[in-house]
């Protein structure tokens, strides 16, 4: 146990002098956290509207009064072909339409008056507010008209806390990330001590080969517990991320996490002659899992093709994870799936690794 | 070839047993069936030129490579199955092998003591390796001849009965060549055994009790170095720088000649009877218009030997 704990002393001894090492695994999250953090958090940039009214009734003025009223908004008038054309200049972010006969639609109470919106789903976060937004106001607005309360409450009505918090869906997906690439990329100095024989001069004592392996392992659960403290923290302190208070469960994905792609960087390290090629081959098994596995946008975005490979990336299951257990993110997959996922990943990469890893 | 293991006496101390000892690497039989002891107590030399199989001998009685076939004993153990019980009695310097770069030498002692059951104090071995200014630099700054000095004082840190050193002087000035052997001849006076891998001809000469000559994965003698000696050559050489013209058969029809080689631009001849070689090779140059340059009468050395047997010079 001495000789494990002193080796484990050896290895940290050796990453902490190491300072690129160190960019990669502690500094590189961090400007991660801080560039998303910069971009994605505060207030949502104002909105305008152009508004043209072709009914001039009361319903219509109150309609408007009620669009007028919410906060970062602000409304353009004008003629429908004026406001379409400052749209497609940028100037506006929609287009609401009055049709004529609206306020008569409105007080028969009939078949639903309706309301033409012009959005640019190009501008996905632009055209989903807009959305959250008329869906609100017309809720309001219908709630008046029939003086009824809502059978069901929107879930849009989070936009009156102006909490857009895109960055609550990016902390654990930047967390996810580190721990893919610490584990990945543990493949990369373990081949480059293959290749300068330090394994093999190991190989030559009687310290046993589990023992160079779990230190090894340590090392990298502690540089990852280290990532999840400051990615967490910086995003708590600086961007007032809100988690749950699950620690435990936090923990728990961290480690199961950090281990699944240890052995994912042993399965490397298995098959890559050189530093070099270990690099490479880290860079393209890193590359297409940060993309496709859902964590800088949501899987259910994707086309089917990339969601059925989605579906196969541990990434995506450690990512869907640590949202629904940190900031209690909306699932892709039932917790114990995701679990399950990465336990399998987990159990074949340490098979393969076993089978095929060589030590000189 | 003559005299093979066979005049080995089988002492029952032998500290290494190898008998017909393979390894192939593919369409490479790197060692060819090679069979040796080594005694308590004794320092034994692998000498041989790159490639010859050296290293990969060494490695097999290390428990780092699995033989092809033979049997490979060390310290009574079956090195092919219980290498895990060799490995706390053994101490092994390997020839290249780096260390942890960011890693002081300290440090490095320090993790490699505590692998050990019984271990040497780091400080001790700091001394006995001259590496007291360089004790807390980083591997990673030290010399060649540093990095190796290191590397002896690491395979010594265990406190080992048998000390495995593949090619431990290279990189090393003369300086720190004399003083490695001063360890070396130190370790044996303790009673450790030592087997050593070397081209150098004198460090073999100097150091080694016994030797085995090996090229292309085969054993071409092995004994002391006055019976390698002997047993090849009860001639004196007669080398001279070589002379345009004087052909091979005429060196073979001078009297007294029973062999001969060329090296490096000079000839040396393996007399039986020296005054009449001299006369003849006196004689052979004045035909030819030219002086014997740097003539001279010797004993054979263990350089003569290995000259003969591998037709090639060790010099590197």
């Amino acid at each position: 146990m001495n000789a494990m704990l002193r080796l484990t002393v050896a290895n940290l001894r050796s990453f902490l002098r190491d300072r690129a090492a160190i960019f990669w695994t502690v500094a590189f999250p961090l400007i991660f956290v801080v560039i998303f953090g910069l971009i994605f958090s505060g207030e949502p940039a104002p909105a305008s509207y152009g508004w043209a009214d072709l009914d001039e009734s009361a319903a219509s003025g109150e309609l408007k009064a009620a669009f007028d009223g919410l906060d970062g908004v602000s409304l353009v008038e004008g003629t429908e072909t004026e406001l379409l054309d400052k749209m497609r200049d940028g100037d506006v972010n929609a287009v609401i339409v009055v049709p004529a006969g609206y306020g008569d639609s409105v007080a028969a109470k009939g078949a639903p008056a309706s309301l033409v919106v012009y959005t640019d789903p190009s501008q996905s976060q632009a055209d989903g507010r807009t959305r959250q937004l008329v869906g609100y106001v017309l809720g309001v607005v219908n709630q008046a008209v029939t003086g009824q309360p809502p059978a069901v409450v929107p879930q849009f009505q989070a936009i009156q806390t102006n909490d857009f918090n895109y960055l609550s869906y990016l902390i654990p997906s930047i967390l996810g990330m580190s721990l893919m690439q610490g584990g990945v990329f543990a493949a990369v100095p373990l081949v480059a001590d293959r290749e300068k024989l330090i394994l093999k001069r190991l190989g030559a004592t009687p310290l046993r080969r589990w023992q160079l392996v779990g230190s090894n392992v340590i090392v990298r659960l502690l540089i990852a517990l280290v990532q999840t403290v400051i990615i967490v923290g910086v995003g708590t302190a600086l961007f007032g991320l809100e988690t749950t208070g699950r620690w435990l469960g936090v923990g728990f994905l961290v480690v199961l996490g950090s281990l699944t792609f240890i052995s994912l960087g042993y399965v490397i390290a298995s098959f890559a002659p050189s530093e070099e090629s270990a690099n490479g081959i880290t860079q393209v098994v890193q590359l297409p899992m940060l993309f496709l596995s859902g964590i800088f946008f949501p899987i259910a975005t994707m086309g089917d093709f990339l969601q059925s490979i989605a579906r196969l990336l541990p990434l995506t299951y450690l990512g869907d994870a640590l949202r629904q257990v940190m900031v209690d993110g909306v699932p892709f997959a039932p917790l114990y799936v995701c679990v399950l996922v990465l336990v399998a990943w987990l159990v074949g990469c340490f098979v393969v690794a076993a089978r095929f890893f060589r030590w000189q | 070839m003559s005299g093979m293991t066979g005049t080995t006496s089988l002492g029952a101390d032998a500290v290494i047993r190898v008998e017909g000892l393979r390894k192939v690497y593919g369409d490479l039989v790197a060692v060819d069936g090679i069979s040796f002891q080594v005694e308590k107590g004794e320092v034994f030399g692998l000498l041989g030129p790159n490639g010859a199989g050296k290293t990969t001998t060494v490695e097999v009685l290390e428990g780092l490579r699995k033989p092809d076939g033979g049997s490979v004993s060390v310290l009574g153990i079956d090195v092919d199955r219980h290498a895990d019980q060799l490995k706390p009695r053994i101490g092994v310097s390997l020839q290249n092998a780096a260390l942890y770069p960011k890693l002081t030498v300290i440090e490095l002692l320090e993790l490699f003591a505590s692998f050990y059951p019984k271990s040497r104090t780091p400080d001790e071995l700091i001394e006995l390796m001259d590496l007291g200014e360089k004790r807390k630099s980083r591997t990673q700054e030290l010399s060649g001849g540093q990095r190796q000095r290191l590397s002896v004082a690491l395979a010594l840190v265990g406190d080992p009965e048998l000390v495995f050193l593949d090619e431990p002087t290279t990189g090393m000035d003369p300086a720190a060549r004399r003083a490695l052997w001063d360890v070396i001849v130190r370790l044996r006076d303790e009673g450790r055994s030592v087997l050593l891998t070397t081209h150098y001809l004198e460090e073999a000469e100097i150091l080694c009790d016994r030797i085995a000559i090996i090229d292309h994965g085969k054993i071409l003698e092995l004994g002391t170095v006055t019976e390698l000696v002997d047993r090849r050559f009860r001639e004196r050489a007669v080398r001279f720088d070589a002379i345009e013209g004087l052909g091979d058969e005429r060196l073979a029809a001078m009297p007294g000649v029973a062999s001969f080689a060329r090296e490096d631009g000079e000839i040396v001849l393996y007399s039986r009877d020296v005054p009449a070689t001299i006369g003849a090779v006196l004689a052979a140059s004045e035909e030819l218009n030219a002086e014997p340059d740097n003539l001279a009468v010797r004993r054979a050395t263990l350089e003569d030997v290995f000259l003969a047997l591998t037709g090639r010079t060790l010099r590197d």
